[in-house]
């Protein structure tokens, strides 16, 4: 209390006395007994002085009351309102109530006493009503014109219940009796002792007929029977508030944690609503763990937790919706506003409110929480601070409050908060809980004033066990007690309340201190003892079972519309973030600008311009453009799931949907990415001069990025670091590069992997390789100058391989045979076998079977074989290479009449259209033209080398056998070809599907868990091994080495 | 989730439907009826009147053997190889370039070789002969640029074996614009250098061309139902006009034999005589670059 408001009660206390008779000897001592409550020795002398002067004590002159009591009341308005600038409400009360018991003191209660009492309530802005219970309350010490008010609490032993509306608690044995006075609008509550046993409050004496106010964690102790503590009383006036019936019960509940640690042990919890109970504990002792499975997120092994008898954790269903859960982490989204981010969230909890409803719903949480005035800023981050620490706890609160859950649980509300901010929000939680709801709070280090607050304390000591259950200031008492200590009977400060909470843990944790006085690790007292020593003192009360359901706070919107309430929400997060979006956007143009710039250049002939044609950059630009959707793609969504985790903590403990969140982050990464990879497309085919192709390239591109992006969102649910996101890009990309068939032929392989004439199947799971020769086909096979000839090219090819590489080997082969066939000795005869066995197979993969005249299955054998089997294979070699060559010529003629035909249009310039269209270095790779063997024999097959985007797939296994040679135009599926172009960004969006599915299932995050599991036991006994091992031979050669130096 | 998939998989199909468009089908089914042309001649005529043809690489060896100085200028670019992308084109101008590499080759300008070397492999790539310049080729060509006479004897057995493979194929009709064009070359280098160094030798060897001018038109007369073949055709009757101004006479004289290095040899002592105006050179000389520039063109 300042010194200004003392002098200003001084004066007021002076007045009042000096009035109809002056100052008693009675009203002085108050008035003194006063002083010393608020001062020190020292200056109790000075303000009695001042006292004195006022109320002209000792000055017997009095004949000028009357005279004076005009200017007094002029003064007491005057100081008043002095008073009314700074003191609150609260202490109004007390002021006003000082007044009171000062003029009760001698029981002079004069008019003109009275009308300075009124005169001040006034200007105090009391309400009328409560003026006249505090004044009947401090004035009546009989009590039973007390009994009218509802506002009033009486304790007694007497079973019989007064008649009217005060309240009644039944304390047996007590003489006298307690009464409570609730000053609803300022929410105080003030007790007075009418009664000779000595009571103490807080562990100082009680007096008879004093007034004492009655704060929050105060106790009352009487001699025989049981304490009061500050929350039953307020629970008594608060039982008119009780409209949710609720009992919560852990029955021995046990945690072990997934190494076998044990985290909690046999912990039993009793509790009804309305309840603020804290839980504490030094660190690592299992506070959040016991808070998580109280509310059901991790299963116990042991024990049940009840909510109105049914099961939290086996009965989810049931319970959905009746949890709020506040985690220590920050829920809120950085880049919306906090009117947004409390929208958003009730929105996916609410769906049958209308938009008003919701607004009005939000304002209303906000005001109640002072966080209205900052609506509208954006929360930001730690780093980027745009609301304080306190507004974004309030905020995290305020996303579950909105609910209005029966059971909430806190983690830590006040961690890195100013004092200020903690107890307003521990305020706030308190408020909560006198509305009926049952709070658990983790807290650590509270202040005095917090820590009064709760109306239980579960306190749990290292290793999970409870080690305290009951009111927080008797903690303190039965710690001190418990070891000892001098003074154990009081819990709080004397002088000033305070309670401090350290003290318990200085207590718990004291260590054993070793004969030179230094602190040792051993505890005094172990966590087991402190745990015997709780099981011995508490017995659990439980409440009564309530059977009705617990009231539900939830009514999720269909799978629908939380997609849509997801991907709007993640849309104005990502909008609101003017970098992200920025770089998101210009990436890709400027990706392509660059590539497509670097890669143009002067290639015309004469060397004066640019032409496609010639521009032998194109197939890597094919291959890079893919890898630039595969890495957009991947680093834009590699982050969205690790970013959202805890929020996604939370909204799977609200048991929105799964997949309409996953199905909002697609929508939102597969339209960024069909943007980016357009625009990628656009401005690179438009620099490089790649025309008619557009629709193509975005497609395949699209649908790289596409699995990319949900390839990342798979990366980023599976690990719990962005930095190990990001380094497991190079790990993802760089197989992508090698496995695209681009960089390293297919068929240069190690062995290991590779299938010559096939792609490996390892590259089957490689998105860049289907996309590379999807987009290289389309763009070799389909362009407006290369689609009129495609078809009698490929004719061409074909039968061009055969008479000029496939059949001359055949006859080489068969030559050699004949030659063999005279050789009886086993290696020549393997030779034979093994070369019969190739034409045999070329010749009946053949279709035209004309000139054939004998059956060559029984004639190419090293039985059957002979000179005129030979002749006849030969004879059958020569027609077929005739009708080939006969087929070359066909699409020969067709093709030179087609470009006569074609020319005949003036608008079709053969040469121009070729430049525009056709790409030298692209056919080249197409065709590959530049191996070394045009026909390689591979595992007893013949396979070409040359012409690879004119063959179809060989060798076709079966109907499901969708392998082929890389660059095949067609794929072969279910006994039917399709093009490659279909084909494989089918297969693409196949393994897209597949992708979510473990995405959905997070199946690589359990696979990465088991792992983890396995390699890190193994991998830490073999280190401390290893490390034992250095250690003895390190001592062994110390040994050693001091063996030497002393010799 | 599903309706996405089946609706992207539907786009697809749609997007890859073939951009080519029906008219040209229709046109191609009309030709599965027409005939292939084969030539009324017999394989093994036409291969002798090939024979007869002297071999462009002679003119080149006979153009650095008079101490004429190389001038690529006068070859054909390989820059215009972009322009040819028919048959036809092909053809002619693989004759071009062959003998263009002969060029460069005999005055071990290797990187101009090397230059026409890729013309010559693109052009039998493109007329599917491309195994004749298959890596094992070009390899022993880049290897051995230094030495001339294996070049030389690597391109010319090529160029005989790509003419064998082409009569045996049927497709003579390309054989024999190969030819044309490299004779053509030939003709064209042989005016281009008596240009700047008129000489005797030169303008016999002009006139002599008369003759072969003649087998080629006979040669060419058998495919005279191709459209391009038949411009050809009226072309070069324009140049043989050119050249019936010229006069060739033999004086016949009796071979006699000579020792060299211990091997009998036969000497020709017959003599022509070549009598031409220096306008009728002129005129050839127009003639020929005006069909060269039609064709490299």
């Amino acid at each position: 209390m300042s010194e200004e408001i003392l002098k200003a009660l001084t004066q007021l206390f002076a007045i009042i006395t000096k009035q109809d008779g002056g100052v008693t000897e009675v009203e002085r001592k108050y008035v003194i007994q006063f002083f010393r409550q608020e001062l020190d020795q020292d200056s109790v002398k000075e303000y009695v002085e001042l006292y004195d002067q006022f109320a002209g004590y000792g000055n017997e002159d009095k004949g000028e009351a009357k005279l004076t009591s005009v200017k007094d009341s002029v003064k007491t308005l005057a100081i008043c309102k002095k008073i009314n600038k700074t003191l609150t409400q609260k202490q109004k009360v007390v002021v006003l109530i000082r007044l009171l018991e000062l003029v009760s003191s001698d029981k002079n209660f004069t008019p003109q006493r009275m009308s300075i009492i009124d005169t001040v309530s006034t200007v105090f802005n009391i309400a009328k009503e409560d003026f006249q219970i505090i004044e009947k309350f401090v004035l009546h010490e009989n009590t039973n014109t007390l009994t009218d008010f509802e506002d009033i609490l009486l304790a007694d032993s007497k079973s019989a219940v007064h008649p009217g509306q005060a309240k009644h608690l039944l304390l047996d044995h007590l003489h006298g009796q307690i009464v409570f006075l609730r000053v609803k609008s300022v929410d105080l509550y003030f007790v007075r002792y009418n009664g000779d046993e000595e009571l103490q409050l807080n562990g100082l004496l009680l007096k008879p007929y004093q007034v004492y106010l009655f704060s929050n964690g105060s106790t009352i102790k009487t001699p025989k029977s049981s304490p009061i503590y500050y929350s039953d009383v307020v629970s008594f006036f608060l039982s008119n508030l009780k409209t949710k019936n609720l009992s919560f019960t852990v029955k021995s509940l046990e945690f072990k944690f997934p190494n076998g640690a044990i985290g909690l042990r046999d912990v039993h919890i009793s509790e009804g609503p309305g309840k603020l109970i804290g839980i504490m504990g030094g660190s690592g002792a299992g506070k959040t763990t016991l808070l998580n499975v109280l509310a059901g997120i991790e299963n116990p092994s042991k024990g049940e937790i009840l909510i109105n008898g049914i099961n939290v954790h086996t009965q989810k269903d049931e319970v959905q919706g009746v949890f709020g859960y506040v985690a220590q982490d920050d829920l809120l989204i950085e880049e919306l506003s906090v009117y947004e981010n409390l929208y958003y969230n009730a929105k996916l909890c609410f769906a049958h409110l209308t938009e008003e409803e919701l607004h009005k719903a939000v304002i209303n949480v906000l005001a109640s929480l002072g966080l209205e005035h900052i609506k509208d800023l954006k929360v930001g981050n730690v780093l980027n601070k745009k609301i304080s620490g306190g507004q974004r706890k309030r905020l995290n609160i305020a996303l579950e409050l909105i609910r209005e859950p029966a059971v909430m649980f806190v983690d830590e509300p006040t961690s890195g908060l100013s004092s200020r901010d903690s107890e307003n929000v521990i305020d706030l939680l308190k408020e909560l809980s006198l509305k009926g709801k049952l709070i658990f709070v983790v807290i650590h280090q509270p202040s005095s004033d917090i820590f009064k607050m709760f109306d239980k304390l579960f306190l749990l000591d290292t290793g999970g066990y409870p080690i305290y259950y009951g009111n927080p200031v008797e903690s303190v008492i039965y710690f001190k007690k418990a070891t000892n200590q001098v003074d154990s009977d009081k819990g709080q400060c004397h002088t000033c309340g305070n309670v401090n909470p350290e003290q318990i843990f200085n207590i718990i944790e004291a260590k054993v201190v070793d004969e030179y006085g230094q602190f040792t690790n051993k505890r005094k007292v172990t966590p087991p003892q402190w745990n015997e020593r709780y099981l011995q003192n508490f017995k659990l009360e439980e409440v009564t079972l309530v059977k009705e359901n617990p009231p539900k706070a939830l009514n999720l919107p269909s799978r629908f519309k939380q997609t849509v309430i997801f991907t709007v929400r993640d849309f104005l997060s990502k909008i609101s973030n003017v970098q992200y979006m920025l770089i998101n956007l210009l990436q890709a143009p400027v990706l392509a600008a660059i590539l497509a710039l670097v890669i143009r250049y002067k290639n015309d002939p004469d060397s004066s311009g640019y032409i496609y044609r010639y521009n032998d950059n194109i197939p890597a630009y094919i291959l890079v453009a893919i890898l630039v959707a595969l890495f957009m793609g991947l680093t834009v969504s590699a982050e969205e799931i690790i970013r959202d985790k805890k929020i996604q903590k939370r909204e799977s403990f609200l048991n929105l949907s799964r997949t309409s969140y996953l199905s909002s982050k697609l929508i939102i990464l597969f339209v960024l990415s069909a943007i980016q990879t357009l625009s990628f497309v656009l401005i690179g085919n438009w620099i490089l001069e790649v025309k008619g192709m557009t629709l193509s390239y975005w497609m395949v591109l699209f649908t790289m990025s596409c699995f990319a992006n949900i390839l990342g969102l798979n990366i980023s649910a599976s690990f719990n670091s962005v930095v190990t996101v990001y380094i497991t890009i190079p790990l993802i990309l760089i197989p992508q590069i090698v496995l695209s068939g681009v960089m390293f032929s297919f068929d240069k392989l190690n062995d290991m992997i590779s299938t010559k004439g096939k792609v490996p199947i390892i590259a089957d799971f490689i998105a860049s390789r289907w996309g590379f020769e999807a987009l290289a086909i389309e763009q070799y096979k389909n362009n407006p100058y290369q689609v009129s000839y495609y078809d009698l090219e490929k004719i061409q090819s074909k039968a061009y391989f055969k008479y000029t590489y496939l059949i001359p080997e055949l006859s080489e082969r068969l030559e050699r045979s004949k030659f063999h066939a005279k050789d009886k000795t086993d290696s020549i005869q393997t030779i034979l076998a093994k070369d019969l066995k190739v034409i045999r197979e070329e010749i009946n993969a053949e279709v035209n079977k004309r000139g054939l005249s004998i059956d060559v299955n029984s004639a190419l054998t090293t039985h059957g074989f002979d000179e005129r089997a030979a002749d006849k294979v030969s004879f059958y070699l020569e027609t077929l290479k005739q009708s080939y060559i006969k087929q070359f010529n066909d699409a020969d003629y067709k093709k030179e009449r087609l470009i006569e035909h074609k020319s005949a249009n003036p608008e079709y310039n053969l040469t121009a259209y070729k430049n525009l269209y056709y790409n030298e270095s692209l056919a080249d790779f197409m065709k590959n033209t530049s191996t070394k063997n045009r026909i390689i024999e591979y595992e007893g097959k013949l396979i070409q080398q040359i012409d690879p985007v004119y063959t179809d797939p060989t060798n076709i296994a079966g109907k499901l056998d969708y392998r082929a040679h890389f660059l095949a135009p067609t794929k072969h599926m279910g006994g039917m070809y399709m093009s490659t172009f279909a084909f494989n960004l089918m297969v693409v969006w196949i393994l897209t599907g597949l992708l979510y599915v473990t995405l959905y299932f997070e199946a690589f995050k359990g696979a990465l868990s088991i792992l983890g599991r396995i390699k890190f036991d193994f991998a830490t006994t073999y280190l401390t091994q290893v490390k034992n091992k250095i250690m003895s031979t390190w001592q062994e050669i110390k040994i050693k080495k001091s063996r030497v130096a002393t010799n | 989730m599903n309706k996405v998939y089946l609706g992207f998989i539907a786009l697809l199909l749609v997007a890859c439907d073939n951009n080519k468009q029906p008219s040209e089908q229709a046109f191609l089914d009309s030709l599965d009826n027409a005939k292939v042309q084969t030539p009324p001649v017999s394989k093994e005529v036409l291969g002798d009147i090939i024979q007869s043809i002297p071999s462009p690489l002679e003119i080149s060896s006979l153009i650095k053997n008079s101490g004429v100085k190389y001038d690529k200028n006068v070859l054909n670019s390989t820059n215009n190889l972009s322009n040819y992308n028919t048959n036809y084109k092909r053809a002619l101008n693989l004759g071009i370039y062959g003998t263009d590499l002969g060029y460069a080759n005999i005055y071990s300008q290797n990187q101009d070789a090397l230059h026409y070397l890729d013309a010559v492999r693109t052009t039998a790539d493109g007329l599917s002969i491309g195994q004749f310049f298959d890596f094992n080729t070009i390899r022993s060509l880049a290897t051995n640029s230094n030495n001339l006479d294996s070049l030389l004897l690597i391109t010319t057995t090529n160029f005989e074996k790509i003419n064998k493979h082409l009569q045996e194929q049927e497709r003579s009709n390309l054989s024999i614009l190969i030819l044309t064009g490299g004779w053509l070359e030939a003709l064209h280098l042989t005016c281009a250098v008596e240009n700047k160094y008129p000489s005797q030798t030169f303008k016999e060897r002009i006139g002599e061309q008369k003759v072969i001018l003649d087998q080629l038109l006979l040669l060419l007369s058998f495919y005279n139902q191709d459209a391009n073949i038949q411009s050809l055709i009226a072309d070069l009757t324009d140049l043989q006009k050119q050249f019936e101004k010229v006069e060739v006479t033999y004086t016949y004289q009796e071979s006699t034999m000579k020792e060299v290095d211990g091997v009998l040899m036969v000497v020709d002592n017959s003599t022509k005589k070549i009598n031409m105006t220096p306008e009728d050179l002129k005129s050839i000389q127009a003639a020929a670059s005006a069909i060269r520039n039609k064709i490299i063109s």
